[in-house]
């Protein structure tokens, strides 16, 4: 089967990072593969490994974002795909699923994987947006993936609101990945060594019939400022005699928080 | 001009969250001279009209439809679309369930909508919806607007208060000639674990689970901890990749975001990808053996110790407040 990942480069959380005057700033360079889509490249291809086929991974960025589609080169993709944009662009997910659809319409592919959100919006839309552009099935917040040789379906366990569903979709569709789903590989020397000699794409909109006018368009959302989350107080800490510490607890949550 | 609310139905109950945004979007059309309307999409939509017309609404719509008894993406979309397309609304909201999740991008994606997902508060101006988003786990807070003709925004849970407002809506029932074998995907089965008997998204009381509760024996003075209380069963990512609790009571950034009255993490470090999914708990308790751990930064009242000391005794002395 022929997979594409949809991957994306996202700061660093784990970075330093604070808001001054409305803005968002990083002070640091550190950018990584968005944890999401490290966990739909790894599975992609632990089923290719297992069922046979070829994952391709496919990135909508800046210029910079190279080395992490070469970061998925490295962790075993056959081939990178990098659609580059213009610095302040300010696509949302409705502008980043228009472009991705456009690319995939001059693609063949039997499932396409996502991340189930990006780490640093936290949105969760591109997915289902692009499965709508490209009028294929889709199913979100896959926790299992698997293909039925038999079947040639792709079957999907995902989780919902309650407990979990196991869905099965006929090829081609897309599927969001969670990254309980497991344990994305670290790739090794050899991979990164062997990356380097990787088909590697790097394109722009244009080449995809689109308009930089156009992509403006496709925004539907800004985000015109940022700021801290507001804090909670930090509370009553109680060190000593388990005993002692457990009492004065209940008596807290029985007297003073009233919720017992 | 109007608000068009999803209420979200679950396990034969109307979701509080639902209830909620609700309210919020009451408040909001009435300071913009905005009509709410209602729809419900269930088995048997209807059994609910009672409980919403409490909520001040103008017109109830009400899928009904066997399709309706799992959650699958397809037909939910389309009865939506079709909701949507009757009653033309500036602004429609939900509560922020996965199984909206599953389906807000396609819905905007087909309206040519807004979206704005997962917001802790949002309001109207001039025509523009300005929303506050967590993001990056809840590590900031992003503005943000749009102003669509037509704007889609889900709502984290506890973000509002539910409160009523009287008025007799007028009930309007929708045909749904879905064509079932437009749906493409299949269940094959579904899987319920016992931690999924309370709803944990709506839960009043959350015990929830963490590293430091290491195997069986810790396992069992979670469960025994829960039921005293009545609580839902929550859990880290760390005891969910584990194996130890199911994937469906994991908090966080890639689990559920919950508000109950009361949280105790027990074993739990307090990394942001947790807390983004349970720091608007009304009160959190921290036990944990680290007195440096980040939990107890944000714990109302937090317990140094170790939890295989602590929760026998903290069992017996719930057990017996109770009985008082
Ligand atoms: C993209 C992404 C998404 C994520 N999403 C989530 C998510 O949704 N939910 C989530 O929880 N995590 C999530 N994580 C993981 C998160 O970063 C942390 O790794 C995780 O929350 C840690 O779980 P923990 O607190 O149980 O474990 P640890 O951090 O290992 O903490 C265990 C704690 O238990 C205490 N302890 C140990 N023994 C005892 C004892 N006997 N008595 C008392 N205390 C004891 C220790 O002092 C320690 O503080 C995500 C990570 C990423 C990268
Ligand atoms: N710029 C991008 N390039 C490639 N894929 C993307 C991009 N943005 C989003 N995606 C995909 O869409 C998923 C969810 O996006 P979001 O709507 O931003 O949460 C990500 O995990 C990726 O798989």
């Amino acid at each position: 089967m022929k997979f594409y990942a949809c991957i994306k480069q996202v700061p660093d959380l784990a970075g330093p990072m604070r808001v001054k005057d409305n803005e968002l700033i990083q002070d640091s360079d550190r950018l990584m593969l968005n944890a999401y889509d490290a966990s739909a490249v790894e599975e992609a291809l632990v089923i290719t490994e297992k069922h046979g086929g070829d994952v391709e991974v496919v990135l909508v960025g800046l210029e910079k974002a190279k080395e992490t589609a070469r970061k998925a080169l490295a962790m075993g993709a056959s081939k990178g795909t990098m659609i580059t944009i213009d610095d302040g662009l300010n696509l949302d997910s409705a502008g980043y699923a228009e472009i991705l659809a456009a690319f995939f319409k001059g693609a063949e592919f039997d499932v396409i994987v996502c991340g189930k959100q990006s780490q640093d919006t936290d949105a969760g839309l591109t997915g289902s947006m692009l499965a709508h552009k490209l009028q294929i099935p889709y199913a979100s917040n896959a926790v299992g993936l698997d293909v039925d040789e038999a079947s040639g379906m792709v079957i999907v366990k995902r989780q919902g609101d309650i407990g979990q569903e196991i869905i099965e979709l006929p090829a081609p569709c897309l599927v969001t990945c969670s990254n309980d789903m497991n344990d994305p590989r670290i790739p090794t020397l050899k991979g990164i060594m062997q990356s380097k000699r990787k088909p590697f794409d790097a394109i722009d909109v244009k080449t995809l019939g689109l308009e930089s006018s156009d992509l403006n368009s496709f925004i539907k959302t800004k985000v015109t400022g940022y700021r801290n989350t507001p804090g909670r107080k930090p509370g009553i800490k109680m060190e000593g005699e388990p005993e002692d510490i457990v009492k004065q607890l209940v008596d807290l949550l029985d007297n003073e928080a009233k919720v017992l | 001009m109007s608000i068009l609310c999803h209420i979200a139905i679950s396990e034969g109950r109307i979701k509080r969250s639902s209830l909620e945004t609700l309210s919020h979007a009451r408040h909001i059309a009435k300071k913009n001279n905005m009509e709410v309307s209602a729809v419900i999409i269930d088995v048997k939509a209807g059994n609910y009209v009672p409980e919403v017309k409490k909520f001040g609404v103008s017109k109830i719509y009400t899928i009904e439809s066997p399709l309706f008894e799992h959650h699958i993406n397809s037909p939910l979309i389309e009865a939506l679309i079709k909701v949507i397309n009757l009653e033309k609304p500036k602004v429609m909201t939900f509560a922020s369930t996965e199984s909206i999740k599953d389906v807000l991008g396609a819905v905007g994606s087909r309206t040519k909508a807004g979206v704005i997902p997962d917001v802790a508060s949002f309001d109207l101006q001039n025509g523009t919806i300005h929303a506050q988003r967590p993001i990056m786990a809840s590590k900031f807070l992003a503005d943000t607007e749009s102003n669509a003709d037509l704007v889609l925004v889900s709502v984290r849970s506890g973000s509002y208060d539910v409160q009523e407002s009287p008025g007799d809506a007028e009930v309007i029932k929708v045909d749904f000639d879905f064509d079932e074998n437009n749906i493409r995907q299949k269940i094959r089965e579904i899987i319920s674990t016992s931690g999924d008997k309370i709803d944990l998204s709506e839960a009043q009381i959350v015990v929830a689970a963490g590293r430091g509760v290491k195997d069986e024996e810790g396992k069992k003075l979670i469960m025994e901890l829960s039921e005293v209380l009545g609580a839902a069963i929550g859990a880290s990512r760390s005891v969910v990749e584990t194996g130890m609790f199911s994937p469906s009571t994991q908090i966080g950034q890639t689990g559920k975001v919950v508000s109950p009255q009361l949280y105790l993490a027990v074993g739990i470090s307090g990394a942001i990808q947790h807390t983004s999914g349970m720091v608007n708990s009304r009160i959190i308790v921290a036990i944990n053996k680290d007195p440096e751990a980040p939990i107890f930064d944000i714990a109302n009242y937090g317990l140094v110790g170790d939890l295989y000391k602590i929760l026998p005794l903290l069992i017996g002395q719930i057990k017996s407040a109770k009985n008082k």
